[in-house]
């Protein structure tokens, strides 16, 4: 209550005192300026440093500037080469990866085949309880050190989501030196582990966690000249929004990810400030337990489906800074379908027609987005004869009814959203999948989607993707209202900075004026 | 008086055992899991069932309970669920940060109070009372985060004179760890000052009413000598009373206003672990909190003798 009170108040106030001037979306272009320290506010602490047992957005934030992955990925989720120059499929089973010769971890060992092996293997056979990477390699048999510059990845099944796997976590690769010599101090101080432009320099928790820059990294720009520009990068935790833009004005920190969603129009007219945003992977919505009443009768789901007005709640929750959201696959993602609108825009007589005058309890989570966004819900469909009974939860207590015991009606519930469409569909509707919390189960959604993580074409995949997508979204297993943007507020001082949808700050060839 | 710190010392056992039982249920009772803010969005039911056999939330809860406090008997607290580290070691990196937060702004209560009670005290019911008197009305009504919402926004935002919030170590810098340590202590210390002024005034007014006040001035005592060596001494005693509790609740105070101004100390460690169902970080801290608070109370009973020669323990 007291927490309330403060981001209330606090709102108030800087609503009050928000700057004008007109505001700019582009960074402006210069000759890039070697030097300076980076203060980046993070919206929650870390756990850990450990790729293995990371389950958090804003550590991979840190990993990306302290390790290298084995793929990279551009502004429009291409796969690019990292410390893999080339990937080839030589069958279904079996992935050729060649390797940069010339890189270095930042204590010395050289990066080779060998490191990739390692670093699978611990990532595949590791035991601790919050391991997060088995899964991600759950299709890999083994890992082949062919010579010092190949690795041959075998597979138990065709698996055309590793790639993305491999942008990821479990694709960071860490010296074997330093993971035998820090042994489990890795997740508190992975000193010289990775070979990233960025080294480990110190994390004090809840205050602040430094890297410096490392002089050795492979990397160089366009015109020849080292890699990474800054000296040195310090995260600060500030789990208050309203710390953070408070911060941000002040140029205490030169940059955040995010500010609440009722500063944004402050932010982008503060001419001190820049506001970046693109459209994200993850997409937001609510979940139907179609394995019990009332949404066992296909009828109600759908009536439900069409009796929701999601521009109203893009409008008033978020103040427009996303999209309306038609399934599990967002304008951000190669698989994209434009066309596919269902339950495009609101038609309470229509949903009367299919079914009315049930109830059902929406459960939410206790934020003051989900709660609002509940109340929309609840008098949209109040129009369709539909009434709905908001239950707000603590987050954790949410997770465990939907995730563990599928005791719900209805659930409002979000996905951050992964570069492969596999990674926001297959766990969430293939029968008996990690996240299918609703039990739904669809003959015909599960062989599209084993077809499409059985095929490397991407053309493909994509026509195979979007019809998935329809059968889904048609059945109303989870009614989409919402794609958000993921967003960069910088002070003007920070030059260069690329957004990519997946929302994290890679800054090699960030500088600052 | 050796006995009486002994039997305070011991009476202390059950009184902490108490708050363990308390803080220990309390906690298991608040829903949520730590499995989901360990895993977040790697949460399966199985990675969830492994994560809760690691932590021993498996076993019934009297079990559980048992297995905690014998490991407090060895020194243990036991480690957090959201890093790993032992707790002790998660509190012990906080506590400087608290104590010098509670100590500036105990030193900024006292510094300002004091003085203002006492000349409150002698000009009573004349414009300076009145004017101190209306201040500390203010001072205690506004809550701490207020106080701090609008210093960020008066010297951070407008004035831009000081940062708005974070942390330097002394060692690092002693301006930049000063320069940050002002808004944050006085919007922790004000509530103190207020109080402490109250009780400063209103206990000086009744000490300058007793006879040997009177008696003092009769034999020729100056008046400065008389406020100063006679009644200042005495009118202080019940404001150690509440400054002692206030030191006792350093960390509670520091709750808010360490968010607020995202000090590292073991206020907003506090805040965090709840916020992550860090369950034996926040039985650690609460056990810290309550230790401090019961040996806050024994020193400010043992320094009421040194203060009042007529109180003796035995």
């Amino acid at each position: 209550m007291r927490r309330a009170g403060i981001l209330l108040l606090f709102a108030l106030i800087l609503s009050a005192c928000g700057g004008g001037g007109g505001g700019t979306s582009t960074t402006p272009a210069g000759t890039p300026k070697t030097g300076g320290t980076l203060k980046i506010a993070q919206e929650t602490e870390i756990n850990t440093l450990d790729p293995n047992t990371s389950g958090l957005l804003v550590e991979r934030e840190i990993y990306y500037n302290l390790y290298d992955s084995l793929l990279g990925i551009d502004a429009k989720l291409n796969f690019i080469p990292e410390l893999a120059t080339a990937w080839k499929y030589t069958d279904d089973k079996t992935l050729v990866m060649t390797l940069r010769k010339d890189v270095k971890f930042q204590d010395g060992t050289a990066f080779n085949a060998d490191a990739v092996k390692f670093n699978l293997d611990r990532y595949m056979t590791s035991t601790d309880p919050a391991a997060a990477r088995k899964s991600d390699l759950g299709s890999v048999q083994s890992v082949e050190v062919q010579d010092p510059a190949t690795v041959v990845i075998h597979l138990k099944r065709a698996d055309a989501t590793l790639l993305a796997a491999f942008v990821d976590r479990a694709g960071m690769m860490l010296s074997p030196t330093a993971l035998q010599q820090l042994g489990s101090k890795v997740a508190q101080t992975p000193l010289q582990a990775g070979s990233g432009p960025f080294e480990f320099v110190e994390w004090k928790r809840d205050d602040h966690l430094t890297l410096k820059r490392n002089p050795d990294y492979w990397r160089k720009d366009k015109a020849g000249h080292q890699l990474p520009y800054l000296d040195q990068i310090i995260y600060r935790p500030l789990i208050d929004l309203n710390a953070i833009l408070a911060s941000l004005k002040t140029a205490d920190v030169d940059m955040a990810r995010t500010v609440a969603g009722k500063d944004v129009d402050a932010v982008r007219s503060d001419s001190t400030l820049v506001y970046k945003a693109t459209p994200s992977l993850g997409y937001q919505g609510f979940e139907l337990n179609v394995s019990a009443p009332p949404f066992n009768d296909p009828a109600k789901a759908k009536a439900v489906a069409l009796a929701v007005d999601r521009a109203q709640i893009l409008k008033n929750v978020i103040l427009n800074n996303g999209v309306v959201s038609y399934g599990p696959i967002t304008p951000a993602s190669w698989a994209y379908d434009p066309s596919e609108k269902i339950y495009d825009k609101p038609d309470p007589d229509k949903a009367k027609a299919t079914a009315t005058g049930f109830s059902f309890t929406l459960k939410t989570a206790n934020t003051q987005d989900s709660i609002q966004t509940g109340q929309l819900i609840q008098a949209q469909l109040a129009k369709a004869g539909i009434t709905v009974n908001l239950l707000p939860e603590d987050f954790g207590k949410l997770t465990l009814e939907t995730r563990v015991q599928h005791q719900f009606d209805a659930a409002l519930t979000g996905w951050s959203g992964r570069i492969d469409p596999d990674g926001n569909m297959y766990a969430f509707w293939h029968t008996g999948g990690s996240f299918n919390d609703g039990r739904y189960s669809n003959t015909q959604v599960d062989q599209l989607l084993e077809q499409a993580r059985a095929t490397t074409d991407q053309a493909k995949r994509k026509q195979i993707y979007q019809d998935a997508q329809k059968v889904v979204a048609a059945d109303a297993v989870y009614v989409f209202v919402y794609d958000p943007v993921v967003a960069q507020i910088s002070t003007k001082k920070v030059q260069n900075f690329t957004l990519i949808p997946d929302g994290i700050n890679r800054l090699a060839e960030v500088w600052k004026s | 008086m050796v006995e009486y710190i002994t039997r305070r010392l011991g009476l202390m056992v059950p009184t902490a055992f108490l708050v363990t039982v308390a803080v220990f249920l309390l906690i298991h009772l608040t829903p949520g899991d730590p499995a989901t803010v360990i895993l977040a969005e790697s949460y399966t039911p199985e990675a969830g069932a492994k994560i809760h056999q690691d932590l021993g939330l498996d076993k019934p809860l009297p079990q559980q309970y048992l297995l905690y406090v014998g490991r407090l008997f060895h020194g243990d607290l036991g480690r957090s669920v959201r890093n790993k580290l032992p707790v002790t070691q998660a509190i012990g990196e906080r506590l400087s940060a608290t104590l010098e937060l509670g100590f500036a702004a105990l030193i900024w209560s006292l510094l300002i109070a004091i003085p203002l009670g006492t000349i409150a005290a002698l000009r009573r019911g004349r414009a300076l009372d009145v004017v101190a008197s209306g201040l500390t009305v203010a001072g205690i009504s506004v809550p701490n985060f207020v106080l701090g919402i609008l210093l960020i926004l008066f010297f951070g935002l407008l004035l831009r004179v000081l940062p708005v919030g974070g942390f330097v170590a002394l060692g690092e810098s002693v301006p930049d760890n000063l320069s940050r340590l002002i808004m944050p202590a006085i919007a922790l210390g004000t509530f103190g000052t207020a109080s402490n002024m109250r009780f400063t005034r209103s206990s000086m007014i009744e000490v300058l009413n007793q006879d040997y006040i009177r008696t003092a001035r009769a034999k020729g005592a100056g008046w400065w000598q008389v406020v100063n060596r006679h009644a200042l001494k005495n009118a202080l005693i019940p404001v150690v009373t509440i400054v002692g509790l206030q030191v006792g609740a350093i960390l509670e105070g520091a709750l808010v206003t360490e968010t607020v101004f995202g000090w590292p100390g073991v206020g907003k460690l506090a805040v965090e672990s709840i916020f992550s169902k860090d369950f034996p970080v926040v039985q650690g801290i609460v056990l810290l909190s309550a230790l401090s608070f019961m040996f806050a109370n024994l020193v400010v009973d043992l320094v009421y003798a040194w203060l009042d020669p007529r109180i003796s323990y035995s």
